[in-house]
């Protein structure tokens, strides 16, 4: 045992120090594994950091309805007796006043330009009661105040303003030949909200001639299994043709389209890569061996055994596999991880989210990059385990 | 035996080496290949766009409506040459997941609008504009769900309900059509406006936005003036823009997948040219005895070079030609499971030209080190002391 | 050129030749004035110790090497003045290396070896078979067309090379140790087919060897030593 560990590190010690006759070579692997990795983990911090941040929006103590077949929020329509009916529904927490704790909201588009590119884009714009911003988790003010009741005030979300042109505190915007200041900013845990805009319900009602509808009812519950009394209460009454769910489903399907393509488009294209990077990475290999075949003879002739030839090889390509997996995974931390987008999210309006680089994303690009090495190696770790030795000492 | 035979049997001399090149190259090209016909394909839009096409939209958004009148004010207008309007239906079929792209139109008007795009048969055009529940379905979206002339299909809406309340509409499928140009997407149903407009339980009288075509691309500046003009400080303000600026915003907004499309395909490029350029670096030191000999016989430097040249571009043609073929073969597989996404999908001849231009590149860039090595190699030197 | 009162034809002139190598700040000066005239259809067997300059030689009279000075004629072209391109085109024509180990490629058959020569030709197809043809019938490889070099013996590659070097008929034939890989008999079949190149087909052959024996085939046999010649006549 002792003896082929020795054996081993022998023949390791041997193919690493006549690394540098073939160090192009050896740079071109390790630098095209490491852009291999690079690849795959920008898309997925980029999936990951989406689906983060619309499905961590979602509480599951919180109903949202919406008119059945809607899909999302912005096709939505509720009217104003369906309304009555959701608040007088059972499952549904009450305030101290005995009120429904309850939201009605409009979910409108308006455009906005984006810093980045400078070009027009899609932007929600929420109307909500009293009680909406009490319906999401840790929402709160960071600069100026709330919008007063009854007025074309604004508050604007954090994520928002900072990718968007136009809503910083102080400033007035026009939708609708109207004109509306911007009279407070707000935070939302990272959440999907902090993407919004937030004005009061009333006045975007009747400046949009939605007098009396509304898009989504959002209601909390007495607690998360609530949910199937009141659709069981909703499904029966033929008078309403609504979907209920809880909001962090309703969330997970908004988000999951999106990340879902992502990376379906991530892992194909990484995965080509890493095929083309393996076929340099075997080639590399089997330069090795060739340029190794007098000594691994030599040390074959006087007694050393195919194994350690052959893992001496494999290791030789695993290291490289495996340097070039960190500095990529290194290099997708320092430049992507963090990173502010925004895309289009399921109901036609942006979402602000940062791609979000794990340790278990890192995990898997690691794996990604030591299939490789392991796969570039194995073969020339054979070709050099059964070479003949003559061949190798006279070749 | 010629030269090219010297330069296949040179390539092939390492025959796994050479098999290992290939496949890389072939990946990077397949990469190539797929993601740009994907963003052709995706911007589709904006190519289609002539430059006298106008879309007048609500200021505030796209999503937001504008009345049904506005669309003869507008027609009035003068410098306006052809005008539909369109109202988003938000279809699906059976199932909400079952997306369908369906618009309500003016038939008539529509047809003639867009009689540069799509090919309708005269039976298809007048069923369509004398049928009140008729639809007009394209090619390919009749071909997907399997229908027919004459079949009647439920399509229900995510957004409007019936006056009965009921979700779905019930239309006769009166006529189908073609695309003319190959970035018209035939996935879409159109209805006629007034049945549409009648039935519906809210949202009467308002259209999602007017599209139309001006008598010249002179006459834009003023009739898109006139259009906002005359709209501006009522209910509904307008915006209007060329087709081809709100097809770039509204793709724009999904993010900037060019720059994705590049970052992918140039790493996907280092890689290859790093592990190709390499190899060649290798392959043509260790022939260089042989290189030797071929000018002890009186083969010139030059000659030298064009033959480590032509073995390289060469193996960039080898590898990269299949490059294409995989990446026709993988978008004629997901064309149709992303439809909905880009619906221009397709290899692009354009594209596949650039990919043979680039494949002769590559070979030159990734030969020229070896290349010319080899044509200044010295012969006393190459033959060495044996 | 010639002057017309040379009383011989010499394939090779060689007048006060110079030739040196230097390495970093070391000069070593392999020939300082060598003189050598050679005549057409001559076959000459140069020795001498090893390191004493003969690869070179054939070097520099091949046009692969250059001289520092001096003049050097070959087959009635000052070489000294030729260009790179001008000195591969002439060698195309004129001269036929064989050498030690062969240097057959070994991706191509034998046939094909044969032929590289004639793809700097203006010649056909179908000629340039015939020629192969030839020149390998004349080394007696007939039936070896289409085996590759690691298919053959050391004495039947060497033949291959010969047939290469003679394919395109040059006038000149330069052999560096061409039987010093090859054991006596292989040796005297390859010596054989040198001697009646020169006999039947009137080939100029210079030919470097450390072997005695081999020297006994050519017509005269060089001595060169110290920058040198030192000439013996021999009977052949
Ligand atoms: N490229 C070079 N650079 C430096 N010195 C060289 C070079 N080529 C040859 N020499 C030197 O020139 C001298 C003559 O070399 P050459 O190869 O001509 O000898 P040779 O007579 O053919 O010897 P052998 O019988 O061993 O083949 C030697 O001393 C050698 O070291
Ligand atoms: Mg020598």
């Amino acid at each position: 045992m002792r003896s082929i560990i020795l054996q081993i590190l022998a023949v390791t010690a041997i193919n690493l120090k006549s690394l540098p006759q073939r160090l192009w070579l050896s740079l071109a692997t390790v630098i095209a594994v490491g852009l291999v990795v690079t690849v795959l983990l920008a898309f997925l911090s980029m999936a990951n950091g989406f689906r983060r941040t619309i499905a961590d929006s979602g509480a599951e103590d919180i109903a949202v309805v919406l008119r059945s077949g809607a899909v999302s929020e912005i096709n939505s329509v509720v009217l104003r007796d369906q309304v009555r009916l959701i608040e007088d529904g059972p499952g549904i927490a009450r305030g101290p006043d005995g009120k429904p704790q309850t939201s009605g909201e409009l979910y409108l588009t308006v455009n906005g330009i984006k810093r980045s590119t400078g070009t027009k884009a899609s932007l929600p714009l929420r109307g909500l009661g009293p009680l909406g911003p009490g319906l999401r988790r840790g929402v709160v003010i960071t600069a100026g105040r709330m919008f007063n009741p009854g007025t074309n005030e604004i508050i604007v979300g954090r994520a928002l303003g900072k990718e968007f042109e136009g809503f910083e505190l102080g400033q007035t915007v026009t939708f609708n030949s109207t004109r509306w200041s911007v009279v407070g900013i707000f935070a939302a845990d990272g959440s999907v909200f902090e993407s919004e805009i937030w004005a009061d319900l009333p006045v975007l009602q009747s400046l949009f001639k939605r007098a009396g509808s509304v898009q989504t009812v959002r209601a909390r519950l007495t607690s998360p299994a609530a949910i199937e009394t009141l659709r069981a209460y909703s499904d029966n009454d033929p008078r309403l043709k609504l979907d209920v769910m809880s909001e962090a489903a309703y969330f997970a399907q908004q988000a999951s389209n999106t990340s879902d393509l992502i990376q379906k488009l991530g892992w194909p294209l990484a995965i080509a890569m890493a095929l083309g990077s393996l076929a340099g990475a075997l080639n590399t290999m089997y330069s090795s061996v060739a340029a190794r075949a007098t000594e691994i003879a030599t040390l074959r002739a006087i007694g050393f055994g195919g194994f350690s030839a052959f893992v001496g090889t494999l290791v030789e390509s695993l290291i490289l596999a495996a340097i070039g997996g960190v500095i990529g995974a290194a290099a997708t931390y320092l430049v992507f991880d963090g990173f502010t987008a925004s895309t289009m999210g399921a109901s036609f309006s942006q979402v602000v989210f940062n791609f979000q680089l794990t340790p278990r994303l890192i995990g898997q690009g690691l794996l990604l990059a030591l299939a490789v090495g392991l796969f570039g190696g194995l073969f020339p770790a054979l070709r050099a385990a059964r070479m003949p030795i003559v061949a190798g000492l006279y070749g | 035996m010629n030269d090219l035979v010297l330069i296949r049997k040179n390539l092939f001399r390492r025959k796994l080496r050479a098999i290992l090149m290939m496949v890389s190259i072939l990946i990077a090209f397949a990469i190539f290949a797929v993601l740009a016909s994907f963003e052709r394909a995706f911007n589709a839009g904006q190519d289609r766009a002539t430059p006298d096409r106008l879309v007048v939209l609500n200021k505030i958004n796209f999503t937001q409506p504008l009345p049904i009148s506005y669309y003869n004010r507008v027609a009035a207008i003068d410098g306006v040459a052809q005008i539909t309007h369109f109202s988003w239906f938000g279809g699906y079929y059976q199932e909400p997941r079952n997306f369908i792209a369906a618009f309500a139109v003016d038939p008539e008007n529509w047809m003639k609008l867009r009689d540069t795009d799509f090919v309708f048969s005269p039976e298809a055009r007048a069923a369509f504009i004398r049928e009140r529940t008729g639809v007009l379905v394209g090619a390919r979206m009749m071909e997907k769900w399997g229908w027919k002339v004459g079949d009647h299909i439920p399509i229900s809406s995510s957004i409007w309900s019936q006056k009965s309340g009921s979700h779905a509409w019930d239309f006769i499928i009166v006529g189908s059509f073609t695309a003319r140009i190959p970035q018209a997407d035939t996935n879409v149903m159109l209805m006629g406006y007034d049945y549409f407009n009648e039935t519906r339980s809210f949202g009467k009288d308002l259209i999602s936005w007017l599209a139309l075509r001006t008598t010249s691309v002179a006459a834009n500046e003023r009739v898109i003036e006139a259009i906002d003009g005359m709209f501006a400080n009522s209910p509904y303000e307008t915006t209007t823009d060329s087709e081809k600026a709100f097809s770039k915003a509204f793709a724009a907004q999904l993010g900037n997948i060019a720059l994705i499309v590049e970052l992918v395909v140039g790493a996907a490029f280092v890689t290859i040219l790093m592990i190709v350029g390499n190899t060649m670096v290798m392959t043509v030191r260790e022939r260089t005895r042989e290189i030797g000999v071929l000018k002890t016989l009186g083969f010139s430097g030059g000659r030298i070079l064009r033959m480590v040249l032509g073995e390289s571009i060469l193996l960039a043609l080898l590898g990269g030609l299949p490059g294409l073929g995989v990446a026709l073969l993988l978008i004629t597989k997901v064309r149709d499971s992303l439809m909905n996404f880009v619906p221009a999908l397709s290899l692009y001849p354009d594209i596949a030209a650039a990919a043979v231009g680039l494949m002769v590149v590559f070979g030159i860039i990734t030969g020229l080190v070896p290349a010319l090595n080899a044509m200044r190699l010295n012969i006393v030197t190459a033959l060495g002391r044996s | 050129m010639l002057s017309p009162a040379d009383p011989i034809d010499p394939m090779i002139d060689i007048v006060d030749l110079c030739k040196r190598f230097t390495k970093g700040k070391e000069t070593i000066t392999i020939f300082d004035a060598l003189n050598l005239a050679i005549p057409r259809g001559d076959f000459v067997a140069v020795m001498g110790p090893s390191g004493s300059g003969k690869t070179t030689l054939l070097n520099l009279l091949g046009g692969i090497d250059r001289s520092d000075s001096g003049a050097i004629e070959v087959a009635g072209e000052r070489l000294d003045r030729l260009s790179e391109s001008e000195l591969s085109r002439w060698r195309a024509s004129h001269i036929g290396f064989i050498f030690q180990f062969y240097n057959l490629m070994p991706m191509l058959t034998a046939a094909q070896n044969v032929e590289l020569p004639l793809l700097l030709t203006r010649l056909g197809r179908k000629e340039r078979r015939e020629r192969v043809e030839t020149a390998l019938g004349v080394v007696g490889l007939a039936d070896r067309v289409k085996h590759y070099p690691k298919e053959m013996s050391g004495g039947q590659q060497q033949r291959v090379a010969i047939a290469r070097a003679i394919v395109s008929d040059p006038a000149l034939l330069l052999c560096d140790e061409p039987t010093g890989d090859l054991d006596r008999s292989t040796a005297d079949e390859v010596l054989s087919i040198l001697q009646v190149l020169n006999r039947d087909l009137g080939k100029t052959i210079v030919m470097v060897t450390h072997d005695p024996a081999a020297a006994q085939y050519a017509k005269r046999s060089l001595h060169l030593d110290k920058g040198h010649f030192i000439e013996k006549e021999l009977v052949a």
